[in-house]
């Protein structure tokens, strides 16, 4: 690796304040695990290094007046044993399982994950099934942009040189809406993503129709995308495998999967109808058990 | 020069070293615990698995900046002068290692489940695995040999207690 100064943020107060006075020679280190691949091979490194895996401001999980709010350096790991996100959001502990492996789930967080904007993530697709925000600081003050509008190209966020990503929310309308996620990879451990899915609803217990369905395709497009066709199809439709399946299929037209060394594109528009469906009978199963006496 | 202190295998250790030092390089060629393999650098082969805070890490993706005041157990911590670690034993007994390179990073992936998870499942051992490429297809020994440790451990601690 080539040399650069080492600077540690001690709160994310701190680092925005670095990232304004050095801004563009600066980079910004969570868990690491895509940032140390990343300067290994480049030829050009940063200047400086702002490390903010000790900002113990960046690594809460709570519940909010907004809703539940996930800090930026909270680790894939810390996820999946979170027994608020486990009750609230199998999904997002789901997705969580799938990065990497053990080791880089210990370092890698859900922050710096969603930064490198890379489409077949797996952080993605869940928390855009559930309309998810990233809250962002900069010298400029304080914004929020919905998820699905913060990635805008192949690693490309809308984040600015002197901003930070500081937590994500997931808006108090969707806490504990049910949500499925999956993921096609070539093995278990270790492997990006060929599609990944994610399906989040729910069901009107009187008519059993489908209510504000979100699906979200990864790897499928150059940006994780909402499959808005298949969307409107469902929402207000009476809940049945067939319709389900219909989903999956226009949900292939949402997508522009691309023919690459891990699959051909036709290949993954399979992958797309057929994980679109299981995902939405996944949710489903979830929003049938939530409706069991005694579960309410 | 970022200044690390770091506590490695019970022993407080120090170090003033460039900052694009890894927690790898640090250990490997400052302290010369070259347990841990240098494998693919880029966090795929889990060779340089070491266990920070109770938990296993890659130490090629760690800077040694970020171990600063943690502490760090590697192979070289588990046996004592009078005998291997129990998993090490069970590895030698079960010929669970072929060329053995990636072993240092297979074990400490061992130990961290054992340390949480007592009586793990073969899929919970599997899971705990995925992140350390064996290229002698060695897995159904190690995982054989683990759920060996595990019940040497458990029977050890169940002596302790009594």
């Amino acid at each position: 690796m080539r040399a650069f100064e080492y600077i540690a943020a001690r709160d994310a107060g701190h680092a925005v304040a670095l990232l304004a006075e050095h801004g563009l020679s600066a980079k910004v280190l969570a868990g690491g695990t895509d940032l140390l691949v990343e300067l290994k091979a480049a030829a050009h490194v940063p200047h400086v290094i702002i490390d903010i895996s000790r900002a113990a401001d960046l690594k809460r999980i709570a519940l909010t007046d907004d809703g539940l709010s996930i800090g930026a350096l909270v680790t894939h790991t810390e996820i999946m044993r979170s027994l608020l996100i486990r009750e609230m959001f199998p999904a997002l502990v789901a997705a969580a399982h799938t990065v990497g492996a053990v080791q880089t789930r210990n370092l890698g967080t859900l922050g710096g994950n969603l930064v490198t904007g890379v489409p077949s993530m797996d952080s993605g697709p869940a928390l855009i099934a559930l309309d998810a925000l990233v809250t962002i600081a900069g010298s400029a003050g304080r914004r929020q942009v919905p998820l699905i509008e913060f990635f805008i190209g192949p690693r490309k966020t809308v984040l600015k040189q002197d901003e930070l990503l500081t937590g994500i929310i997931i808006p108090k309308k969707n806490l504990g809406k049910p949500a499925h996620f999956l993921k096609f990879g070539l093995r278990k451990g270790q492997a990006l993503a060929l599609v990944n899915v994610a399906a989040s609803l729910w069901v009107d217990p009187d008519k059993n129709v489908f209510v504000a369905p979100r699906i979200a395709l990864g790897a499928v497009a150059p940006t994780i995308v909402r499959a808005s066709k298949a969307e409107a199809y469902l929402d207000g439709r009476a809940v049945s495998p067939e319709a389900m399946a219909e989903a999956g299929r226009i949900a292939v037209g949402d997508a522009k999967p691309i023919s690459d060394f891990r699959a051909s594109a036709e290949y993954r528009r399979e992958l797309i109808a057929v994980l679109t469906a299981r995902s939405l009978a996944g949710a489903c199963a979830l929003a049938n058990a939530k409706r069991l006496p005694g579960k309410q | 020069m970022t200044d690390v202190s770091i506590k490695i295998n019970g022993e407080t250790r120090t170090a003033s070293v460039p900052p694009e030092t890894t927690l790898l390089k640090l250990l490997r060629e400052n302290f010369n615990l070259t347990g841990a393999k240098l494998g693919c650098d880029v966090g795929d082969c889990g060779a340089c698995t070491v266990i920070v805070d109770s938990m296993p890490v890659n130490a090629c993706l760690m800077l040694a900046g970020q171990a600063d005041g943690r502490e760090v157990l590697t192979i070289e911590g588990l046996a004592t002068m009078d005998r291997l670690h129990p998993i090490q034993i069970a590895f030698e007994d079960q010929a669970s290692l072929q060329c053995g390179f990636c072993g240092p990073g297979v074990i400490m992936s061992a130990k961290a489940l054992l340390d949480e998870i007592p009586d793990p499942t073969p899929a919970q051992i599997r899971d705990a695995l995925a992140g350390n490429l064996c290229r002698c297809t060695g897995y159904t020994k190690m995982i054989s040999a683990i759920e060996e440790a595990a019940r040497a451990l458990r029977a050890e601690s169940a002596d302790r207690a009594a």
